[in-house]
């Protein structure tokens, strides 16, 4: 369980960076949450989250190109490591045993109160 | 509006380009503006505004902002590695330049660090008390007195109690100083009545013994480990009861008194054994008495009841423990109200304006003050040391600094490479000033060596016997040499680092730079350099030539041949007697003091019958043989015999013009008054009784016979065989006193001693002096050598065009010649005029005429000729055909 430690907010900016694949940087990780999961997203809360996730070796980054927009300053574009993979990977994995865990009749019984 | 109103408010993007952690800080500022433009045009400046503000408030977190400490660890190493190799490079590149930086910087050091390593000694002293910071030692001190005395009034220490402020007082007084017996063991043994207190005040530990009690009991005794291993063997000497014998031995310092017959004190039980040979003290002795023993000897009339004696202060020693809460101004102001108190009835001459003062425990070691309990070098000496030694350093570093600038081209490629591929001022003045580092590092190396060879030189000058420098090399002081180099390194090349970091690149590279970096401060150093030179050479040769003119002097008696020697107790007929009888002895005196040999005593007399001022006269207790021994001349009257009253003295010619009368004969006859009725039988010739440096010259002088006050014989024999003569006055010595020794001196070796003081102070300034002219040399060889080097090959042009070799010696050594003149004309008045300030005081002094000036400046100029003539005169041998052939 320690091996992978993967926050929810962090587990969403590592799916984003990997749907965006080439094009991940910050404002289009955020741009993409954004529009995916209806939800704000500010600079701050997202810029310390991929630095977190470099810092652990999840992803990694690289200096683009500097378009006039952004006055002259580098995208900074991320990447999944290996690493990274297996965190995801190991998260899934987790989420789906627990799901196949969960006895049918407690969510079908949901579903009849629900109704 | 402001032209650049498509930017998001300045303050904010300030302020997170301020905080932003540098690695994130480009690419989140990038998104901050391509998100601010987005913004903008879809909901308008105001709100893209809002909005930037709002994310850079919300970047501001502990993940983006940069931490405090720098968040690059750059590693640099490798442009460290190039800055030593091109250091080193340059080193061995030009070895003439770096030898007279190296051995310049070495010897000046090596003497800067005999400095610290006195200084490292002495602080060692005193180190060892627990309670060493709240311990004092009250000073005595008048206005009229030259400087403050160790000691106090004796009853200072149990008076002192009373005060709160004042934790615990000890006093210290030396008194014991005689023979001490123990079966068929005899010791001499000297030290201190001291009380209880003193182990408690002090960090000396018993080897032996309960310190609590040891000085507790009247006539206790602590004596030295030595001590007890000698009178006891391996026995336990803890209860072994001694006979001691006071003989009033000199102690502290040789020259307190003299001694005086036997007197038994009584049986002492031996309380304690102390190792004082392992505590690096102040305070010397072989044994404490306890002051308890005291009661019974005033009683008894064997040792003087000081206790109430408020105007003597010359004996005691007092020391005050302040408690762990302190103030030493409050202790001050104690001292200031007791005296206040204590002195408003006393109006003794010596207690004018009396004061009392607290010196630190730790402070006495390198303060030494008058009547102090060892012979220790006074601060003056400190001061005067480092004041040479600073002189000679600033020399050397000076010839770094000047050598470094002189030779800036060779370096101006170099700067200018670097500074091209992007070095800041900053790393080029780095650059330098971790070369001059370098440069005093190997410095350091062989000043250590140096200083293999001065310290043992320093150790064995005459006064060491009495200062007993120990100089140890320990891991600290190791530390403070390195300390100590970087520093001079970083002195050294801080000029140089900062104008060659000046240079802009383009002319650099150019070559631009060709001439003349700072010529008017180089010359001042080179003047500068031969003004203290100068100055040391000519204060050196007059030192030694006023030590010579001691060592010759006419005393006005004659000291040949005379042998004193010390009484030790003995009876003065007696012995006399049987000295007498040996042959070859010509005449037997006897004396209290030995004239002219730095000890005095002071009488007041006025003419009987009259109510004036005393008149202030020395004394000298003397046989009537004194006059013949030491050929002395009566000019009025006669002189003293034997067995006659001692109410008859004699005065010295001073003395009878003096107190007013103008023809010797009329004195002869006066009546004296002082404690007694003193009458003046004749007028001796005046001779010089006093030390030669001392101030007064001849001062009246009293001659009286009181054979019970002498302290010397005095032997004149013949002066063939002196050996034999001598063994045979031992010989009688032990028929006379079987104990103690035969302690004997020639006349002539005491006198020329007093002067060994001097001698060493001229090998000492000989010394700097020497160092001194050397390192100024080495500058001006390194400059000639220079700018010869430079003119290599106007010198060819010159010589091919038919310029004769003198003349070109002349052309090139014009410059430096000046400079050398300049130096002379600036050091010649500067040195007659400090030299005269300490001369004038002495009045025996010796003539300081043009003869010793000119010697000195032609010294200085014979080396600086020498030095500019010898690099000149090899340039233009040269031939011109290899100066020009390379291009």
């Amino acid at each position: 369980m320690k091996k992978y430690q993967l926050g929810e907010f962090e587990e969403v900016v590592m799916l984003t960076v990997g749907i965006l694949y080439k094009d991940a940087y910050g404002l289009s990780i955020k741009k993409e949450i954004e529009s995916r999961l209806k939800r704000g997203v500010s600079v701050g809360a997202l810029q310390t989250a991929l630095k977190r996730l470099e810092d652990k070796g999840y992803l990694k980054s690289f200096d683009g190109e500097a378009t006039e927009e952004r006055a002259g300053r580098p995208k900074k574009y991320f990447q999944i490591t290996a690493l990274g993979k297996k965190a995801m990977e190991y998260s899934k994995s987790t989420r789906d045993e627990l799901w196949r865990a969960i006895p049918k009749v407690a969510l079908e019984l949901k579903i009849v109160e629900a109704l | 509006m402001k032209t650049d109103s498509n930017h998001p408010p300045k303050l904010f993007l300030k302020f997170f380009r301020w905080f932003c952690h540098p690695k994130l800080k480009n690419s989140i500022e990038g998104d901050l503006m391509e998100l601010y433009q987005e913004r903008k045009v879809e909901s308008g400046k105001l709100k893209a505004d809002l909005k930037f503000v709002r994310d850079v408030l919300l970047l501001f977190r502990p993940s983006i902002i940069k931490p405090s400490g720098g968040y690059q660890q750059l590693n640099n190493y490798g442009m460290l590695k190039n800055y030593f190799k091109i250091g080193i490079r340059n080193i061995l590149k030009y070895k003439v330049f770096s030898f007279i930086n190296i051995f310049g910087l070495a010897v000046s050091m090596s003497v800067v660090m005999l400095l610290v390593l006195m200084l490292a000694d002495q602080h060692r002293y005193d180190q060892f008390h627990a309670k060493k910071d709240r311990v004092y030692r009250i000073l005595s001190s008048t206005p009229t007195g030259r400087q403050a005395y160790a000691t106090s009034p004796f009853g200072l220490a149990s008076a002192l109690r009373e005060y709160p402020i004042i934790e615990q007082t000890t006093f210290l007084s030396p008194g014991v100083g005689g023979d001490v017996l123990y079966g068929q063991k005899l010791a001499e043994m000297k030290g201190y009545f001291a009380e209880p207190a003193f182990f408690n005040v002090f960090g000396f530990e018993l080897q032996k013994g309960n310190a609590a009690s040891a000085l507790t009991n009247p006539n206790s005794i602590v004596i030295s480990s030595e001590m007890a291993h000698y009178l006891f063997g391996a026995d336990e000497p803890i209860g072994k009861v001694v006979d001691f014998s006071d003989r009033q031995l000199s102690f502290p310092i040789e020259s307190d008194g003299h001694g005086a017959p036997p007197v038994s004190w009584g049986s002492f039980t031996v309380t304690g054994v102390i190792d004082i040979t392992s505590y690096k003290s102040h305070l010397k002795f072989d044994a404490l008495m306890s002051s308890s023993s005291l009661p019974l000897l005033y009683s008894e009339r064997k040792f003087g009841d000081a206790s109430n004696d408020w105007e003597n202060y010359f004996r005691t020693y007092t020391y005050v423990l302040l408690p762990e809460k302190n103030n030493v101004s409050e202790l001050q102001n104690t001292l200031n109200d007791f005296v206040k108190r204590k002195y408003a009835d006393i109006t003794a001459e010596q207690t004018k304006d009396f004061k009392l003062e607290p010196q630190r425990l730790t402070d006495i070691q390198l303060g030494l003050r008058g009547n102090d309990t060892n012979n220790r070098m006074p601060s003056v000496g400190y001061y005067f040391i480092g004041f040479l030694a600073l002189a000679i350093l600033l020399s050397a570093v000076l010839n770094y600094t000047n050598l470094s600038v002189a030779r800036a081209l060779t370096r101006a490629r170099e700067i200018g490479v670097r500074k091209v591929n992007g070095a800041l001022k900053r790393s080029i003045v780095f650059q330098f000033l971790s070369e001059s580092v370098l440069v005093a590092w190997l410095s350091l190396g062989v000043a250590l060596l140096l200083l293999l060879v001065i310290k043992p030189a320093f150790k064995n000058l005459w006064v060491n016997q009495y200062l007993q420098f120990e100089l140890p090399q320990s891991i600290s002081t190791y530390f403070i040499f390195i300390g100590l180099a970087a520093f001079i390194g970083l002195l050294a090349g801080f000029y140089p680092a900062v104008y060659l970091s000046r240079y802009s690149p383009i002319s650099a590279l150019k070559g631009a730079i060709t001439k003349r970096g700072r010529l008017g401060f180089r010359k001042t150093v080179t003047v500068f350099q031969f003004v203290i030179s100068l100055f040391f050479i000519v204060t050196s040769i007059l030192v030694f030539s006023q030590f010579r003119y001691f060592m010759n002097f006419d005393y006005g008696f004659e000291s040949r041949n005379v042998i004193n020697i010390e009484l030790q107790g003995n009876d003065f007929q007696k012995l006399s007697t049987e000295l007498g009888n040996v042959p070859g002895v010509i005449s037997v005196s006897g004396s209290d003091i030995i004239p002219a040999t730095g000890t005095n005593n002071g009488i007041q007399l006025r003419k009987q019958g009259t109510t004036g001022e005393y008149n202030n006269a020395n004394i000298i207790i003397t046989a009537p043989q004194f006059v013949d021994n030491l050929n002395l001349k009566i000019v009025a009257g006669r002189a003293l015999v034997p067995n006659e009253s001692d109410r008859f003295i004699l005065v010295n010619e001073t003395a009878a013009k003096k107190w007013g009368y103008k023809n010797p004969q009329e004195i002869v006859g006066e009546v004296f008054e002082s404690n007694e009725t003193l009458e003046v039988i004749g007028v001796v010739k005046d001779f010089h009784y006093l030390l030669l440096i001392n101030r007064d010259g001849i001062a009246p002088l009293v001659l009286r016979n009181r054979p019970q006050q002498f302290q010397y014989v005095s032997v004149k024999i013949a002066s063939s065989n002196t050996a034999l003569t001598i063994s045979q006055l031992e010989a009688k010595w032990k028929q006379v006193d079987p104990i103690h020794s035969f302690q004997y001196k020639f006349y002539d070796d005491e006198l020329s001693s007093t002067h060994q003081a001097i001698f060493d102070l001229v090998a000492i300034l000989g010394f700097i002096a020497f160092l001194a002219v050397v390192i100024a040399c080495l500058g001006l060889l390194g400059m000639t050598t220079y700018t010869t080097e430079r003119k290599t090959k106007e010198v060819g042009i010159r010589k091919v065009m038919g310029a004769s070799e003198w003349g070109l010696v002349k052309l090139l050594s014009r410059d430096y010649s000046i400079l050398l003149i300049i130096a002379i004309v600036i050091g010649a008045p500067l040195s007659y005029f400090a030299n005269n300030l300490w001369l004038q005081t002495l009045t025996n002094r010796v003539e300081f005429g043009w003869g010793i000036l000119l010697l000195g400046i032609f010294i200085l100029s014979a080396l600086g000729v020498l030095t500019i003539g010898s690099q000149t005169w090899k340039a233009s041998k040269k031939n011109p055909v290899e100066s020009l052939r390379s291009e």
